[in-house]
C-alpha cells in the first residue's frame, strides 16, 4: 500500500479522534485535549494518509532548544496495522526531533502493549523506569522508555556485510551505496558430489572461509575494522546452522569493535543490490528471485518499510529444479549452467513439459507462486520411458524443452505480478538469473509489455555479502536503531521482517 | 592468518566455549573476573554475542584491553560449537588479540582436578554426542594446571568405551564445562615450555552426513 506521510492539521482532528477512540478506548483523550496539542506550538503532530483517509498519527513533543523530546501518542488504526505505517511515523518523528536537536527520546507505554514495546524496541528504546497504575481507569502500569540518538546521521556510511545464508560465504563493503569490495568464497565444489548443498558442508565451509575472506574484503575496500560506521548480517532465511556462523562472528565483531549491527532479511538484499549498479532503486517493483534455496515473487513499495511476498514455491526452488534435472540427465551439479549448455541447439518445444500452478483451478489459489517438483518427475518419466523402449532421446531437445517450462512459468507469473498491480517495473535477482534463456525470455516479455526490466550484474545477482552491507547502509542512512544483541538466525524469516 | 602485534599487557583473557551451552568468561591473569552460563543447547547464536558484552561491562574492559581469546575447540554439536569458534576468529580481529584453542574436554578434567586435587586414578571425561554416542577423552593427571590427556578426544558408543576400558580402573566425570575452566587451562598452558596451541579449528570427529546423490528412479 502506498501512503503518505504529512503534518497534522486542525482539519484532521475529526479522524485523528475516530483512530484515538477505537485504539485507547478508556484512555483515550478528549477531543479537547487533542485540539491543543495538535496547536501547540512545542508538538509535532504526523498523519498517515491512504487513499485520502487518515490510517494513523504520531505526535511528540519538544520545548524550544530542548536535547529531549517525549513521543506523546502513536496510532494505526486496527485494520491498517503490520505495512510499516508504525515504523514510518517513528521514522519520521525521530528525524524530526534529531532535526530540533534531540539527543534522547522518551515515552510512555501501557505495560501490556507488547506490540507497541516491540516497535519501541526497534528504535533502540529501552524500558528505564515504571509508573506504577498509570494508566487510569484500568489501572495499568505504565513503563517510561527511552532511546539515545546516534549524534549525527552519517550521511556516507562505510557499512560491513556478512552473508552465509547458504554456499557462499560472502563479505562486502559499501560507503553510501558505493560498493567498496565483494569477496565471495562459494563452498559449491565440495556440494557437486552430493548433487546439491549439504547444509553441513555450508556451514564447515563458512567457518573456514570467513576470516581469509573478511580480511580479503577489508584489503580490497582499503578500509580497517576501526573506520567501520556499522555492521550489517543476514539473519535469514537460509540454512540455520550456515545462517548461525555469519550471526556468531557477526555479534562478536561487534562487541569487539564497538559498532552497531544490523541484522537484516536475505532477500530484501537481494532486492537492495540494484542500489549498487543503479545507484538507486526505483519503487514501487515487482521483484523476481530465483536461486536454488528460494524462488519467490515481491511486491516492494518501499526497500525498508514495505516489502510484501506474493508467491514462493511450494516445493522445489527452481535452482534446486536445475540440479535435479541435471542428475536425471547424468549431468553435473550445479545443473542450471549444465542445462543450458546441454540445451544449445536443442528444441525447447520437443517436448511439453507441464507448467506448474498455470491451471485455471492452480491460478485461483497460487497466482503467483511456483511448483517444479512436478515438471522435475515428468522430465525423469520421460527420460525412463525411452530408457525402457531402448530408445534414444535427444538430451539437448529434453533440456531445452525442461528450460522453456521452468523459465515459463517465472516470467509469466512476474509479468502477470506487474500488470495486475499495474507497476511497470520488475527486478531480477538470485544465481539462477545467470541462465541465458531466463534473460532472453524475461527481455522479450517485458519489452512487449511495456515493462522495465532490472537485471543487476551477476556478481551482485549471487549470494553476496554486498547486498547485505547495501541494505545495512540505507537503514543507517535512514536514522534506523540499529538491532540488539539477541536477534535469532531464522531460517524461516519472514520476507516483510527487513529488519530483526 | 590472524597476525598480532600487539603490545597488549597479558592481562586479560576471554574466554569462550559453544560445546554444549554457552558460556563465556573474562579472565585476568588466570583468574575469574567474571562468567556467564546459559546451559541450554539450542540458543548459541542468540546468546553469545550479549554473554561477550556482559562478561566486559561486569569486568569493566575495553575490548581493546583483551590481548588473547581462548577458545573451546569442542567435540560438541557442530551447530552450536561453529557459533563459539566463529565468534571467537571474529572477536579476535576485531579486538586485535592472539586466538588460542583447547579442547573442551580439558576444561572439563581441569574442574574435575580443581575439585579433586588428589585424584589418583585415570579420568574419564564424556560429554553427550546424541545419536546413542559420547565424545570422551582419557587423562592421566594434572600437572601445573594443565590436565594430561593420555587418549582421545574420540567419539563411540558407551557400551564400547566401558569394553575398552574394563579392567582399568578409572574414575567417571561429566561435569558441565565452563568457560572458566577454558581460561584458566589455556593459562596454565602458556606457562609450559610449549604453550597454548593456536590451532582453533573445531573438533567434530564426525564427517557430515550426506550420501553422493543420484537420480532416483519416478516410474515402474
Amino acid at each position: 500500500m502506498t501512503y503518505l506521510i504529512r503534518e497534522a492539521t486542525a482539519i484532521d482532528l475529526e479522524p485523528i479522534m475516530a483512530i484515538e477512540v477505537e485504539c485507547f478506548v478508556n484512555d483515550a483523550w478528549s477531543k479537547e485535549n487533542m485540539q491543543s496539542e495538535l496547536a501547540a506550538p512545542h508538538t509535532y503532530y504526523l498523519v498517515a494518509v491512504f487513499e485520502d483517509f487518515v490510517v494513523g498519527y504520531a505526535g511528540s513533543s519538544q520545548l524550544d532548544g530542548a536535547t529531549q523530546a517525549d513521543i506523546q501518542t502513536i496510532a494505526v488504526k486496527p485494520n491498517q496495522r503490520g505495512s510499516g505505517i508504525g515504523r514510518a511515523l517513528m521514522v519520521a518523528l525521530t528525524k524530526e526531533a534529531k532535526r530540533r536537536g534531540a539527543k534522547e527520546i522518551f515515552l510512555e507505554v501501557r505495560a501490556d502493549n507488547t506490540v507497541a514495546q516491540k516497535l519501541y524496541k526497534i528504535f533502540g528504546f529501552k524500558q528505564i523506569g515504571l509508573r506504577k497504575q498509570y494508566y487510569k481507569p484500568d489501572g495499568v502500569d505504565a513503563f517510561v522508555m527511552k532511546t539515545s540518538l546516534l549524534p549525527e546521521v552519517v550521511a556516507e556510511p562505510l557499512v560491513l556485510g556478512i552473508e552465509t545464508s547458504c554456499d557462499e560465504t560472502g563479505i562486502g563493503i559499501v560507503r553510501g551505496n558505493t560498493l567498496l569490495a565483494n569477496v565471495i568464497s562459494s563452498s559449491m565444489e565440495l556440494h557437486a558430489r552430493f548433487g546439491g548443498v549439504v547444509p553441513e558442508v555450508a556451514a564447515r565451509a563458512h567457518l573456514e572461509a570467513l576470516l581469509p575472506v573478511l580480511e580479503q574484503a577489508l584489503a580490497e575496500a582499503n578500509v580497517t575494522l576501526d573506520d567501520l560506521d556499522a555492521i550489517a548480517v543476514t539473519n535469514g532465511p537460509g540454512l540455520a546452522g550456515a545462517l548461525m556462523v555469519g550471526v556468531g562472528a557477526a555479534k562478536a565483531l561487534a562487541v569487539a569493535t564497538g559498532k552497531p549491527i544490523y541484522a537484516v532479511n536475505h532477500l530484501v538484499g537481494h532486492v537492495g543490490a540494484d542500489i549498487l549498479d543503479q545507484g538507486s532503486l526505483t519503487v514501487p517493483t515487482i521483484a523476481l528471485l530465483v536461486s536454488g534455496g528460494h524462488t519467490s515473487l515481491l511486491l516492494v513499495k518501499d526497500l525498508l518499510n514495505d516489502v510484501q511476498l506474493l508467491g514462493e514455491t511450494i516445493d522445489d526452488a527452481a535452482g534446486e529444479a536445475f540440479d535435479k534435472v541435471a542428475r536425471v540427465l547424468g549431468l553435473p551439479y550445479p545443473g542450471g549452467p549444465e542445462i543450458d549448455r546441454a540445451a544449445l541447439g536443442g528444441n525447447p518445444a520437443a517436448i511439453r513439459f507441464p507448467r506448474g500452478l498455470t491451471l485455471p483451478k492452480d491460478m485461483d489459489e497460487h497466482r503467483y507462486d511456483f511448483s517444479f517438483s512436478g515438471l522435475k518427475t515428468a522430465v525423469a518419466r520421460h527420460v525412463e520411458l525411452a530408457e525402457s523402449k531402448g530408445e534414444e532421446f535427444v538430451v539437448a531437445d529434453v533440456a531445452a524443452s525442461f528450460r522453456e517450462a521452468v523459465v515459463d512459468v517465472l516470467v509469466n507469473k512476474a509479468i502477470a505480478a506487474c500488470l495486475d498491480h499495474k507497476i511497470h517495473r520488475l527486478l531480477l535477482g538470485g544465481g539462477v538469473i545467470a541462465n541465458s534463456r531466463l534473460r532472453e525470455v524475461a527481455i522479450a516479455k517485458c519489452a512487449d509489455n511495456g515493462i522495465e526490466l532490472r537485471i543487476p550484474p551477476l556478481s551482485l545477482c549471487t549470494d553476496n555479502g554486498a547486498m547485505i552491507a547495501i541494505l545495512g547502509s540505507q537503514l543507517v542512512q535512514a536514522g534506523y536503531a540499529p538491532s540488539t544483541l539477541d536477534f535469532s538466525a531464522d531460517s524461516t524469516l519472514s520476507v516483510t521482517t527487513i529488519q530483526s | 592468518m590472524n597476525t598480532v602485534t600487539s603490545t597488549k599487557l597479558p592481562n586479560y583473557s576471554l574466554a569462550i566455549d559453544t560445546s554444549a551451552g554457552t558460556t563465556v568468561a573474562l579472565l585476568s591473569l588466570g583468574s575469574v573476573v567474571a562468567e556467564v552460563n546459559y546451559l541450554e543447547p539450542m540458543t548459541h547464536s542468540e546468546r553469545i554475542g550479549s554473554a561477550i558484552q556482559t562478561v566486559l561491562k561486569q569486568g569493566q574492559v575495553s575490548p581493546r584491553d583483551i590481548y588473547q581469546v581462548v577458545v573451546g575447540r569442542g567435540p560438541g554439536p557442530f551447530t552450536g560449537l561453529r557459533v563459539g569458534l566463529a565468534a571467537a576468529k571474529f572477536f579476535a580481529i576485531g579486538a586485535n588479540a592472539e586466538l588460542v584453542g583447547v579442547c573442551s574436554l580439558d576444561a572439563i578434567a581441569y574442574s574435575y582436578y580443581l575439585a579433586n586435587p588428589d585424584e589418583s586414578l585415570p579420568l574419564l571425561v564424556t560429554t553427550d554426542a546424541r545419536r546413542k554416542e559420547v565424545f570422551w577423552a582419557l587423562y592421566a593427571g594434572i600437572i601445573e594446571g594443565v590436565p594430561i590427556r593420555v587418549e582421545g578426544p574420540s567419539v563411540n558408543k558407551p557400551e564400547y568405551l566401558t569394553e575398552y576400558l574394563s579392567g582399568q580402573k578409572h574414575v567417571l566425570c561429566d561435569l558441565p564445562i565452563t568457560a572458566s575452566a577454558l581460561g584458566q587451562v589455556a593459562y596454565y598452558q602458556a606457562l609450559t615450555d610449549i604453550g597454548p596451541s593456536k590451532d582453533s579449528s573445531p573438533i567434530y570427529l564426525r564427517e557430515p552426513d550426506a550420501v553422493p546423490g543420484k537420480a532416483k528412479k519416478v516410474s515402474g
